[in-house]
């Protein structure tokens, strides 16, 4: 961790703060912190319990010159907040640290206990002492990770254990599952799961595209999208309007599927918007730096159904 | 708030299906409605009579009526709602006709249809606030693009209505296409003859600007204020000072490709297209220039008696203001060489374009006006004409009419028979179209004097033998195969948009068909406007027509642009966009998805950056509505809350 400590300590003779994880003492894991001295950059660490996607925070730093440390997904969101010009690339300091998958900390807490003792190298992880099969327990997103190296960065710390994950788990079957149904089966499982949300706006609060934050359209009445109710009802055009809203500019990050709550698969209609839009438009959000949004275009040539 | 719904029943056209009885007494009990009536016929006079009296009555602050769409009477009931002292954009149409009851039978069905759409037309209008038109000054100036016929004529009209005209031309001479021909159908009058006294006459015309060698780069702004890029590429000639005394032309060492004679015969890098080119001024092509090519040469810098070559001329950028513009940039012919390898694909000498023939048939052109095989210099013989070559033809892709091919054969028919009495000319035809006024005169005498022996079939194969042609048809009048052997063959070429008209139609933003021909607005009732206010078409831009044809169409444009041009201001729509400053995040997707470049960046006193419209630029397309986050955008008169409150009415 030496490495990740001289690039922060690096970057803050540039920046006036980095954004990184240190360890949380109630339970060990890693928790968002903000750097601004060289000494409390000692307490910096990057380990397969940080699972925070930190570039949430840049939109918010406008004008000001910070460091960030990024995960390869991480880096998919800087990219597009610079595409998107919410963050302009020469004031933030990029640094990319090499990811082997980070955990899904809810599942092993609520199968192992709160703040479990958790020791991880990359291939093998240990909890409560004891080793455990690995790949069930990380994130859905790390199970299929196509991302795995920070596509941009001005430093990078440190290296992957192992090559990527197998990209298989049961987010793909969930998914498969989920093609196969009819429109008003696929109508249903969602109002089912809707039916659960209780507008806390984890979801919106985590996405770091979901930049309009305390002006967003859900909690307005000029224009009067949604109610300020809770109820299904409500909860469902919410979170329709969220998805439409991220149409081509979701990075696939998950984060707002990890702040929920009640555990809604949000990230299940995240990635076939994702898809679809990718085999329509031949555009994946975050991966191109140079990149012109086709939704965000005017560009009356643009022929998105092929030469029919 | 007092709405009045008026339900008109369109003599039967809306009540045989909807019972506007019924829908008018279902208004009265929606919220804010105080008065509900169905009318006979509400555009009439007596019906907007109506309307006005129930409006003073019943004292009321909104209009709603059902009747047809709005596109046709909004303006009427506008005026009439005015009359009674309410604003004119307090009124909302809903649509019952075409939208109602031209297309169901079921009354009932159709009842509770109109019922629901009066509703969510009363829903709409109460969200509605009065808004005010503004005005925009209107620049007096109109642009041209395009100097052939369509374009001259049209330049001429409005500079002879006391308007100035600038006219850009790509090619360093106008004329365009006329230019080319030798004479013209159906009265057989030489084209230069009746072309260049107009040619001359715009370019001595005080009122007109011409600009050769120009193009239009980009367009900016819109009706009335128009704001437009025009590049004039540099010819390497002072246009000053070129007296056209074709001096450099004779001595110019580098040959180059002929274009203005449709590659019969051969010019120079340097030269002028034809003697009586407007402006008579040389131009230099670089390309084929030995000067720029090898770096060394200058002999027409040094034999030029005005001293007007510059090689180091450069292009030059205008950025002028125009009210009203008018695009004739006309026509070229299809590329039937790649469509039609029966017929040699170009690669017999003999088989040659009728545009080839038609400079060859031109007495100042490159045979002096003697017809003659290309591959030998022979006087022909024996020529066959065959029409639609690349028109009517589905085959490639072109299946409308040239409009003209049918007529040019039969004048070049009996053009043929007067240069060469002892031809014989053959002619393969689908159906002759020969309408206009003294076309079939034409026609006949083809026939008839010239002795042109027509044959009804298309030709499947066209295949040299010795030094002859053989040209393999079908006469489908016989019902047999014919076979000729003959010295030359003429192809009646199709037309073809002028070369890169679809990046000029986007450039104006103009709608173009799937042949780059420019649409009108309306086929039959708006034939010379666009989709874009203040921009009109002339001539064979639009879709092949003749000379007739492209004349009077020049002059409709014409009028219709004095028309525009005359007025000191113009109205504009109040249906713009607006922007919610408290609540604007300043992320500018508005700005990327503009199609108008109406939206500007400013900075509030609180240090926060935020999108503002620029009302006189806003054309109220709604995209920025649709592109922001927050939906901090709305669109006056169409705002979110009055769309939600109408899809609410309508699913209640």
């Amino acid at each position: 961790m030496d490495e990740l400590v001289k690039a922060i300590t690096a970057a803050l003779e540039d920046c006036e703060l980095v954004l990184g994880w240190a360890r949380d003492p109630a339970t060990g894991a890693g928790r968002p912190e903000r750097f601004t001295s060289a000494g409390q950059a000692q307490e910096a660490i990057f380990d397969a319990t940080c699972v925070h996607n930190l570039a949430v925070h840049l939109p918010r730093l406008k004008q000001r010159r910070v460091g960030i440390v990024v995960k390869g997904c991480d880096a998919r969101s800087v990219v597009e907040l610079v595409v998107e010009r919410e963050v302009e690339r020469e004031r933030v300091q990029v640094i990319g640290v090499g990811c082997d998958g980070v955990l899904d900390l809810k599942r092993i807490w609520r199968r192992h206990g709160y703040g479990v003792a958790i020791e991880d190298d990359g291939e093998t992880l240990l909890v409560d002492g004891s080793e455990v099969e690995r790949q069930p327990l990380l994130q859905h997103k790390c199970r299929h990770c196509l991302d795995a190296d920070p596509s941009i960065y001005d430093v990078v710390v440190g290296g992957r254990t192992a090559e990527g994950p197998e990209p298989r788990g049961e987010r793909q079957e969930l998914a498969e599952r989920f093609r196969e149904m009819t429109p008003s089966q696929r109508r249903d499982f969602w109002r089912r799961q809707f039916a659960r949300c209780i507008r806390c706006y984890a979801c919106r609060e985590a996405c770091p595209m979901c930049f309009c934050r305390d002006v967003c359209i859900m909690q307005t009445q000029v224009p009067h999208w949604a109610g300020g109710e809770v109820n299904p009802k409500e909860a469902e055009m919410i979170q329709l309007i969220r998805v439409g809203h991220l149409a081509g500019r979701c990075t696939g990050c998950g984060e707002c599927e990890r702040a929920c709550p009640v555990e809604i698969p949000l990230m299940l209609l995240m990635e076939e918007q994702n898809r679809a839009l990718e085999e329509m438009l031949d555009y994946r959000a975050g991966t191109d730096i140079e990149a012109r949004p086709p939704l965000l275009t005017f560009d009356p040539d643009r022929d998105l159904w092929g030469d029919e | 708030m007092r709405i009045g719904v008026f339900v008109c029943q369109c003599g039967t056209n809306i009540a045989a299906t909807v019972d506007t009885e019924a829908v008018a007494e279902a208004a009265m009990s929606m919220r804010d409605v105080y008065h509900a009536e169905s009318i006979q016929y509400s555009c009439s006079d007596p019906g907007q009579r109506q309307v006005i009296a129930a409006a003073h009555q019943h004292r009321l602050d909104r209009v709603v009526i059902a009747a047809c769409s709005p596109r046709m009477h909004e303006t009427t009931f506008q005026r009439a709602v005015i009359q009674a002292g309410i604003n004119p954009f307090m009124l909302e149409m809903v649509n019952i006709r075409e939208q109602c009851s031209w297309i169901h039978e079921d009354r009932e069905v159709a009842t509770t249809k109109a019922i629901d759409l009066v509703a969510a037309g009363v829903a709409r209008v109460r969200g509605q606030v009065p808004l005010k038109r503004g005005r925009v000054p209107v620049v007096g100036e109109a642009l041209v693009v395009g100097g052939g016929i369509a374009g001259i004529q049209a330049a001429l009209d409005i500079a002879d209505a006391g308007m100035p005209v600038t006219l850009v031309e790509r090619e360093p001479t106008i004329g365009g296409n006329m230019a080319r021909l030798d004479k013209t159908f159906p009265t057989l009058d030489c084209s230069s003859c009746i072309l260049t006294p107009r040619m001359v006459e715009l370019k001595h015309h005080e009122n007109i600007r011409l600009m050769v060698s120009s193009e239009v780069t980009a367009v900016r702004g819109y009706i009335g204020n128009f704001e437009v890029d025009i590049r004039k590429k540099a010819t390497c000639v002072d246009e000053e000072k070129c007296t056209g005394c074709r001096i450099c032309e004779e001595k110019c060492p580098s040959r180059a490709p002929d274009e203005f004679n449709a590659g019969v015969g051969e010019s120079k890098a340097i030269s002028i297209a034809f003697p009586q080119a407007v402006p008579l001024v040389a131009a230099l092509r670089k390309e084929h220039c030995r000067q720029f090519i090898k770096g060394k040469c200058g002999v027409c810098k040094k034999v030029c008696p005005a001293d007007a070559v510059d090689y180091e001329q450069e292009d030059e950028l205008h950025t002028e203001k125009f009210g009203a513009i008018i695009v004739a940039t006309g026509y070229r012919l299809f590329d039937w060489e790649g469509a039609y390898p029966d017929y040699g694909g170009g690669l017999y000498p003999d088989v040659i374009t009728s545009l080839q023939y038609e400079r060859m048939l031109s007495a100042s052109g490159p045979t002096g006006g003697h017809i003659v095989r290309p591959s030998d210099g022979r006087e022909p013989r024996d020529i066959v004409f065959l029409s639609c070559v690349g028109s009517r033809a589905e085959s490639v892709g072109r299946p409308f009419c040239c409009n003209v091919g049918c007529m040019y054969i039969a004048k070049q028919a009996i053009q043929t028979r007067e240069h060469l009495p002892d031809s014989r000319c053959y002619v393969f035809y689908m159906d002759v179209r020969a309408c206009g006024k003294g076309y079939e005169e034409v026609y006949r005498r083809a026939q008839v004097e010239a002795g042109a022996v027509y044959l009804r079939g298309r030709v499947g194969k066209i295949y040299p033998r010795g030094d002859k042609l053989v040209v393999m048809g079908t006469d489908t009048l016989i019902g047999d195969q014919v076979e000729i052997e003959t010295d030359l063959v003429v192809l009646a070429v199709g037309f073809a948009a002028a070369e890169g008209a679809g990046e000029l139609a986007r450039r104006l933003n103009i709608a173009y068909d799937g042949y780059q021909f420019f649409t009108e607005s309306h086929p039959k009732l708006r034939p010379v406007e666009t989709t874009t206010g203040g921009i009109f078409l002339a001539g064979a831009c639009q879709g092949p027509k003749d000379i007739p044809a492209s004349v009077a169409q020049a002059s409709a444009a014409a009028a219709k642009a004095i028309r525009l041009l005359s007025r000191e201001d113009l109205e504009t729509s109040p249906m713009v966009a607006e922007v919610n400053h408290m609540r604007c995040i300043g992320c500018f997707k508005c700005a990327e998805v503009c199609p108008y470049n109406a939206i500007e960046k400013q900075k509030l006193h609180d240090g926060r950056t935020v999108a503002v419209i620029i009302e006189s630029l806003c054309q109220g397309c709604g995209l920025c509505n649709v592109a922001c986050p927050p939906q901090v955008i709305s669109l006056r008169g169409y705002t979110d809350n009055q769309l939600i409150s109408e899809v609410v009415e309508v699913l209640r």
